[in-house]
């Protein structure tokens, strides 16, 4: 309860302070709208030359991705942790993170959320809805709870994986570019696995499992039940990389450093 | 009781060493060497309730390492640390209610939003009461002077006027225990006498114990009334600022101003009979002595000295504090210990 309180406080103070640079705001809701609708031109070029993908059609294809939009949305709403090392590690902010009597990664998390990024939550539904009416889905009664499962499962996939690799900046203090390569391969975890080679899927789904982000919970929500074993282990996958991801936090707050003055 | 009570406390930094070219490189990915640095070695300290402890060294001679560790920032390598009753590091989040720290170098405080907006969500964060708030806060910021300020973002505040809301950020939830790392580091003499004042204030009132580290000796002079000094992560002083005073260096020091200019070998030739010191002072032809010995000893190096060379000024001081650790540091443990 009290780290719910604290969470609104925070994000409270943080809107506060948006608010009063509101042509910074818009700035940003427009490129993210613009990376967004590139994104899906992409998507619409690939299928103006083929009108299957190892069986998935267009339409399938922008839904798998709309689906995708929303748990990114809330990871980089809440995950900001990219630069971990660079701002806690290097500069010592964590020092600072160490002597409140909140855990630090809840700091850490509250500190640098980015509420704006929320908005591809609105856009990646708004895409869903499109596909979907365009393949005649219909939404049951159970879908929208199924929905927030998976969407939570597939946010919990992603916030572990860079939990665990901003907790190897604990071990060892030396930049590696490995943040902006592990966001690269996020994205292939938009696109059905099939189409890739047997290794790649392998490890898009038992290694950095972003396969979970995407295609697996969304062939849920398109009726394709040969996936439908893969669906239900979103939440599990969530689970079990937000469990080994805050372990792995814990033990290298323990061999935290601190910066030297 | 101890509000510090710490055996044998130990740090070590594993620092990697590359070697040289590509070929080192090399080596590098699979064998790596590295040195074991001792930061902090084998430290005991004890800290009653109410003290006011200055804890010095030189850079590097692990001062802050310590104080991370009693605040539970860095985990020990060896050692038992009970501070406020609690092992710092095990039971951090309830640990870190009980204290309050400032780093001179560091905010504490956010960065973009008016300093009463900080005070509020740290008074969330530390779960005040409105009471407790309202009457422990009122109290501090009307001492602290920090009214006018409280509607401002922290980032337009002068060093000053952000160190003293720091001050009051750190102690919002009134601890008993107060860590400062160098808080009066840059500021002005008017500011710093302000600071000393609080500190002395709130240790009156609240017997709120404070261990700071610094390197402006007046702050010691004012404030401590025990010094812990510090050298290569050993402990090699701990007592009173005057026992420091008066048992590490006996007699006087002789500032003399020369008319003509004078190498520092002339005058230790001239004076070698004595136990002198000669070191260069600031003004120009100015070289101060330390003379260790009686009074007689100080009057005979003195005629020494005018008899060979023409003078233009000549003082009598006191040795200082500063040059008391100045010369601990330089003549090491071995000539007094």
């Amino acid at each position: 309860m009290f780290y719910v309180s604290i969470f609104f406080q925070y994000a409270s103070q943080y809107m506060k302070t948006r608010l009063t640079y509101r042509s910074d705001l818009v700035v940003e809701l427009f490129s993210d709208i613009l990376f967004q609708a590139v994104n899906l031109i992409f998507i619409l070029v690939v299928f103006g030359h083929t009108t299957l993908l190892s069986g998935w059609s267009r339409e399938e294809i922008i839904f798998i991705y709309g689906f995708f939009l929303v748990p990114y949305a809330i990871f980089s709403s809440f995950f900001n942790i990219w630069d971990f090392n660079e701002r806690y590690i290097v500069k010592g902010e964590m020092d600072r993170v160490l002597t409140r009597p909140i855990h630090s990664l809840f700091q850490i998390i509250i500190e640098r959320m980015e509420l704006e990024s929320m908005f591809g939550v609105i856009t990646g539904v708004a895409i869903m809805f499109y596909a979907g009416s365009q393949l005649g889905l219909t939404v049951s009664w159970y879908d929208p709870f199924m929905f927030i499962l998976m969407v939570a499962g597939g946010a919990l996939i992603y916030a572990g994986i860079f939990i665990i690799l901003a907790s190897i900046s604990f071990w060892s203090d030396s930049r590696t570019d490995i943040m902006p390569m592990m966001y690269n391969i996020g994205n292939y975890g938009r696109y059905p696995v099939d189409i890739y080679n047997q290794v790649i899927r392998y490890v898009l789904t038992w290694i950095l499992p972003f396969a979970f982000v995407g295609v697996y919970p969304a062939a849920f929500f398109l009726g394709r039940d040969e996936w439908y074993f893969y669906a239900f282990l979103t939440p599990v996958m969530g689970l079990v990389f937000i469990t080994i991801a805050v372990f792995a936090w814990n033990e290298g707050v323990k061999r935290y450093r601190g910066a030297g003055n | 009781m101890n509000v510090i009570d710490v055996h044998g406390l130990r740090k070590e930094f594993k620092s990697y060493s590359s070697r040289k070219g590509l070929g080192g490189a090399f080596r590098d990915l699979l064998t790596r060497n590295y040195t074991v640095l001792r930061a902090v070695d084998d430290i005991d300290l004890q800290v009653k309730q109410g003290e006011m402890v200055a804890y010095i060294g030189e850079n590097g001679a692990g001062k802050s390492t310590t104080i991370k560790m009693l605040t539970g920032i860095l985990t020990p390598t060896a050692g038992e640390v009970q501070v406020n009753g609690m092992d710092p590091h095990r039971q951090r989040e309830a640990f870190v209610r009980t204290i309050g720290v400032v780093f001179g170098q560091r905010s504490q405080l956010w960065w973009d939003i008016a300093v009463q907006e900080s005070f509020r969500l740290l008074k969330k964060v530390y779960r005040l009461s409105d009471e407790h708030y309202d009457t422990h806060m009122k109290q501090v910021i009307e001492t602290l002077e920090i009214e006018p300020l409280l509607d401002k973002p922290v980032r337009k505040l002068s060093l000053g006027q952000r160190m003293r809301c720091e001050l009051a950020a750190a102690l919002i939830h009134n601890p008993p225990l107060l860590f400062l790392d160098e808080p009066t580091i840059g500021l002005d003499v008017l500011v710093k006498m302000k600071i000393r004042e609080f500190l002395k204030e709130i240790n009156r009132k609240y017997k709120t114990t404070i261990l700071l580290t610094t390197h402006d000796l007046s702050d010691i002079e004012a404030l401590c009334d025990r010094v812990v000094l510090l050298d290569e992560g050993r402990i090699i002083y701990d007592g009173g600022l005057e026992a420091l005073q008066n048992n590490w260096v006996e007699g006087k020091q002789v500032e003399f101003e020369f008319q003509k200019p004078v190498a520092k070998e002339e005058l230790e030739q001239i004076t070698a009979e004595f136990p002198v010191k000669w070191r260069a002072a600031e003004k120009l032809r100015g070289w101060k002595a330390t003379v260790e010995g009686d009074d007689d000893t100080v009057s005979k190096v003195m005629s020494v000295v005018m008899s060979h060379h023409s003078i233009s000024d000549v003082k009598l001081n006191q040795v200082s504090t500063e040059e008391i650790i100045r010369n601990i540091y330089e003549e090491g443990m071995h000539r007094h210990g």
